[in-house]
């Protein structure tokens, strides 16, 4: 029976095939993305997974409110972990990962080189991770001050050799420092949310420990078996009172805890596990750049919208066809086919239908995988196909995608009446059936849908690009690891401005782009620190080259200057400080700052004028309290240019770099390139939304292209008549045209109405966005319009260009 | 009205040639009832699509109303076709998703009339066929008799000057068919001129002429008393 029923199915694919290219195509590319984002969202989903005591892993998060500013870190203090050990016993071991965007120069041979993956490291390190040894042992690796443990490719970079424990390797931390390889790693896998080729001991970092409010360290812990994080985060209040509002009470004249809170402020502890911080955590100080979970949901409704798109092609044209089959399915039931036997024949047929189109979709997917791994940002390969879950899955698509478009038609075309068909009175099929109609409008608002948000993620990116950042981001380059040449830093600058080509050079080591230094400090408006006067503020350290260099704009006041020898004491404020502190000309007033944690001492710095706000972080940020001192801060050297040759003046400041800091890499970086760099995420979510519109656009294309045909060919004898009594190709062509023309505006009814609220919940993420225009709407409605009608028109041209003679005949 | 001269069509295949008209000559005048006869394939088909201006002849020449309309193009044609004839078909070939009313109104859009005339118009024609009743009904939910008098009335609502009629009998049983052609009767008189493709001999006894063809060419005019 099931050869008989695959006999037949295979012929009716054969007979017909054009639409059973149409099917297929259709069915494969939707299969095809499907896989894709299938694999995305596996890939997301598997972060940190592969340690073994995962599920018992837990990063300590901060939440601190003060002064008006709020923080959300990824780090704590150096000595919560340790106290929390201490104090409660179901935690088993802690660690604490201190990165602090680190980057440290490694010698090789006589040259330093940059490398970004490094990390500071507690012992336990190893004992609450999963990393696999290829050398050494890692349980005690870290025990001893000197010590590191590397990455394999960081062996193969350094030594060309695997078998390096006991070797040494020199770093530029504390002017030069010697650490002994202990242990080799394999690489650390890159689903994981944090990836370091050098682990240093923790021994060797040099902080100030013992404090309890600086908050700098990545600190995990690992839960005893059985025991419960959320109880265990109730305890954190306790922790507060008990060691940190001591503290506060010294310097911050707070009494009571309630004073404390009365005032707006709040310090609050909790814990994210391990595997969740991938996906759900974006904030302040994290070890990597995460990923976002609404992008994987986004992702799985769109796979789900081009599946459904692709399964209602089916339906459609199944449906559609439906007479074809009739004579057939009269024929079967007088020879004494049973309804259920029937049905289990459509479903076979529309079973391998789907099996076809998914090895069409496997060959797809694994041609476009290096473009879907380029726009995606990942690096799946082709092996992640094979693995058993994802095989087992993708061998059942068939079976679902088959039952879910295949079940409709198979009912509509077993329940015909045997009489009835074979008289030949039936054409149910051909007639208008509100369901397909339904579908087709389904398919365009989801397209429409599709179509809207990719609009709207574009304006937003371009609106990002053109916004008046109140500084200029153009022709600046960025030189890196300055701080290697020591005093020589001013000869170089001097140097640098006399090449042809450049026009300013500052200092770069605070620069309005992620990834730039920030420095975080509490000042006081009084020269009394107190809850009242308190608040925090960015304190950039500049030269008085930075400001005009930048384009910034002094709103009033003055810039730095070298002949105020005063102005060492002076201060630049941004705009957001000004309206804080309120006061009517803000110029020549003063504000404080503790010299230590102590309040004695308080040093009184003046204002001397006020910078135009400009954006700082990302705009997704509103422009917090800023502002500037003169203070070297040559770690990193901004250069304005003018140059037409761009290529030509970079390689003569690496000569001139070399000159100065021989032996240690030279690195550089644009201002705008760093800018973008922010909104990769969105670009690639931009990217990622045009291609997969287009693809869920064609898919319905093919479909409608389909059905167009189909009613073409029903109304033929239609089309024939309505020519013979005077109808012109271009009135034939509207008639058939309109019925679509209809469906996509009820779609764009539909859809306009959800994009919006799904667009603007996006927008909602960023502080400065667009406005969803009207015209947004118009665009894609008459796009959507427009490629239905292209799609609609070639059949509707064709059926009106047939001759009547041959559509009428009688005979 | 009509006058044909030395008509040929010939349709071709790969590899076989088929003579539908052969030189084929005759005329019809102003007012008259022609019908054509012969067996199947001899061409009649054929010269009547040629007549409805639905085809064009490969060869030969054309004269509808004097004007030369051979070569014509499909625009100038439908043109000249939507004016100016009405078709009969055996198999009605009513719209079945268009109501009487609507049917009958077709050709009226389609030749510009304004909506409130159209109005006047239809009610007057489905009058006169005594289809009237029927006018909100579709296609399906009639008798035979009734779908081809609903297109007898889609045929005359122009005010055409021909009307061509292709077995406008051979759907119907005896006493339908025979209302039929007493429609067709009375239209002639009233000025229409007919030109009406039969097997029956019956029916052809309504006409004022008959052409009778084989093989693409006349063979007989007999003129009828």
């Amino acid at each position: 029976m099931l050869f008989n029923n695959l006999k037949i199915a295979w012929r009716t694919l054969v007979k017909n095939k054009f639409f059973s290219v149409l099917n297929i195509l259709g069915l494969a590319i939707g299969m095809a993305c499907f896989l894709l984002i299938a694999l995305y969202v596996t890939d997301e989903l598997s972060y940190d997974r592969f340690h073994k005591k995962a599920d018992r892993i837990y990063r300590i998060n901060s939440d601190i409110l003060f002064g008006g500013n709020s923080m959300s870190l990824a780090v704590t203090s150096d000595m919560m972990g340790s106290t929390i050990k201490k104090d409660y016993p179901e935690v088993e071991e802690f660690t604490r990962v201190y990165n602090s965007n680190g980057s440290r120069l490694v010698k090789k041979g006589n040259d330093f080189l940059q490398e970004l993956g490094v990390a500071y490291a507690d012992s336990t390190f190893f004992d609450i991770f999963s990393y696999e040894p290829v050398a050494g042992d890692l349980h005690t690796a870290l025990n001893e001050p000197n010590t590191v443990v590397i990455s394999e490719s960081a062996a193969m970079k350094y030594f060309s050799s695997l078998d390096v424990v006991g070797k040494n390797l020199e770093t530029d931390d504390n002017n030069g420092t010697i650490y002994k390889v202990t242990a080799v790693i394999r690489d650390m896998p890159k689903r994981s949310h944090f990836r370091f080729d050098f682990i240093f001991s923790m021994d060797n970092l040099n902080y100030g420990f013992g404090d309890f409010l600086s908050h700098n360290f990545a600190t995990f812990l690992l839960l005893k078996p059985g025991s419960s994080a959320a109880s265990l985060e109730k305890k954190f209040p306790e922790y507060v009172n008990r060691y940190i509002f001591p503290m506060l009470q010294q310097t911050m004249q707070v009494k009571t805890i309630a004073d404390l809170e009365k005032s707006g402020s709040k310090l609050e502890y909790s814990l994210m596990p391990l595997t969740d911080i991938h996906l759900h955590s974006a904030r302040v100080a994290e070890l990597g750049i995460n990923s976002d979970i609404r992008y994987v949901y986004i992702f799985l409704a769109v796979a789900v919208f081009i599946l459904l798109i692709a399964c209602i092609n089916f339906m459609n044209l199944s449906t559609a066809r439906s007479a074809n089959r009739a004579r057939e399915v009269g024929i079967r039931k007088v020879l004494g086919t049973t309804y259920h036997t029937l049905i289990r024949q459509f479903l076979t047929e529309s079973t391998l239908i789907s099996f076809l189109s998914l090895l069409i979709a496997i060959v797809i997917a694994a041609l476009v995988l290096p473009l879907f791994n380029d726009i995606a940002g990942k690096e799946i390969s082709l092996a992640n196909f094979f693995q058993p879950l994802f095989l087992v899955s993708m061998l059942a698509l068939p079976f679902v995608i088959g039952l879910l478009a295949g079940t409709y038609p198979a009912f509509f075309l077993s329940s015909f009446k045997p009489i009835t068909v074979l008289k030949g009175k039936l054409s149910g099929g051909a007639k208008k059936s509100n369901l397909r109609s339904t579908l087709v409008v389904l398919q365009f608002s989801m397209a429409i849908i599709l179509i809207v948000g990719t609009i709207v993620v574009y304006r937003q990116l371009a609106y990002i690009q053109q916004k008046k950042l109140g500084f200029s981001k153009e022709q600046v380059m960025v030189i890196n690891n300055t701080q290697v040449m020591g005093d020589g830093t001013r000869a170089f600058k001097n140097e640098l401005l006399r090449l042809p080509g450049v026009k300013a050079v500052s200092s770069g080591g605070y620069l309005p782009v992620a990834g730039s230094s920030r420095n975080d400090n509490t000042f006081s408006k009084e020269a009394v620190m107190d809850m009242k006067n308190g608040f925090n503020m960015q304190v950039w350290g500049v030269d008085e080259n930075y400001i005009p260099l930048l384009g910034m704009e002094i709103k009033q006041g003055r810039n730095f200057s070298k002949e105020f020898v005063s102005d060492s004491m002076a201060i630049i404020i941004n705009e957001t400080t000004a309206d804080m502190l309120g006061y009517d000309d803000p110029v020549g007033k003063k504000i404080y700052k503790s010299q230590s944690n102590s309040q004695a001492e308080m040093l009184a710095y003046t204002i001397i004028g006020v910078v135009k706000n400009f954006h700082f972080e990302s705009l997704k940020q509103k422009i917090g309290p800023l502002c500037m001192r003169l203070r070297n801060a040559d770690w990193s050297i901004a250069v304005k240019m003018d140059a037409t040759n761009v290529q030509n003046l970079v390689k003569q400041v690496e000569q001139k770099y070399a000159a100065h800091a021989a032996g240690f890499p030279f690195g550089y970086s644009f201002l705008d390139a760093s800018f973008n760099n922010m909104y990769k995420a969105e670009s690639k979510a931009g990217k990622l939304a045009f291609s997969f519109a287009v693809l869920a656009i064609l898919i319905a294309c093919l479909g409608l292209f389909g059905l167009a045909a189909y009613m073409a060919e029903q109304r033929n004898k239609e089309i024939g008549v309505r020519k013979v009594l005077g109808a012109s190709v271009n009135q034939i062509m509207v008639l058939l045209s309109m019925d679509f023309l209809k469906l996509v505006a009820i779609s764009a009814c539909l859809a306009f109405p959800l994009s919006w609220i799904v667009m603007n919940k996006w927008l909602e993420d960023f502080a400065f966005r667009i406005n969803i225009g009207w015209w947004v709407f118009l665009v894609a409605g008459l796009l959507a319009a427009l490629i239905a009608l292209v799609t609609v028109g070639f059949q509707a041209l064709k059926a009106a260009l047939n001759n009547p003679v041959k559509s009428i005949r009688t005979e | 009205m009509i006058k044909i001269s030395n008509l040929e069509k010939i349709y071709r295949t790969e590899d076989v040639e088929t003579v539908a008209l052969n030189k084929l000559s005759f005329e019809v005048k102003d007012g008259e009832f022609v019908a054509v006869m012969g067996p199947s394939g001899c061409g009649k088909s054929t010269l009547l699509n040629i007549l409805g201006l639905l085809d064009d002849p490969d060869s030969g020449s054309f004269l509808f109303n004097g004007i030369e309309v051979a070569g014509f193009n499909e625009r100038k044609r439908a043109d000249l076709r939507k004016r100016n004839i009405g078709f009969v078909f055996q198999s009605f070939n009513l719209i079945d998703e268009l109501t009487v009313f609507e049917n009958v109104e077709l050709p009226l859009i389609y030749t510009g009339v304004k909506a409130a005339e159209r109005k006047k118009i239809v009610e007057d024609v489905l009058d006169k066929m005594v289809i009237m009743h029927r006018r909100n009904h579709y296609p399906q939910q009639l008798s035979g008799g009734q779908q081809q008098r609903v297109a007898v009335a889609r045929a005359v609502v122009n005010n055409p000057k021909l009307i061509l009629a292709d077995e406008p009998t051979g759907n119907l049983d005896s006493s339908n068919g025979n209302e039929v052609m007493q429609l067709l009767t009375d239209l002639n008189e009233q000025g229409t001129t007919i030109v009406m493709v039969t097997h029956s001999e019956h029916d052809a006894r309504y006409s004022h002429r008959i052409i009778r063809m084989l093989d693409g060419q006349t063979v007989m005019q007999d003129l009828m008393v």
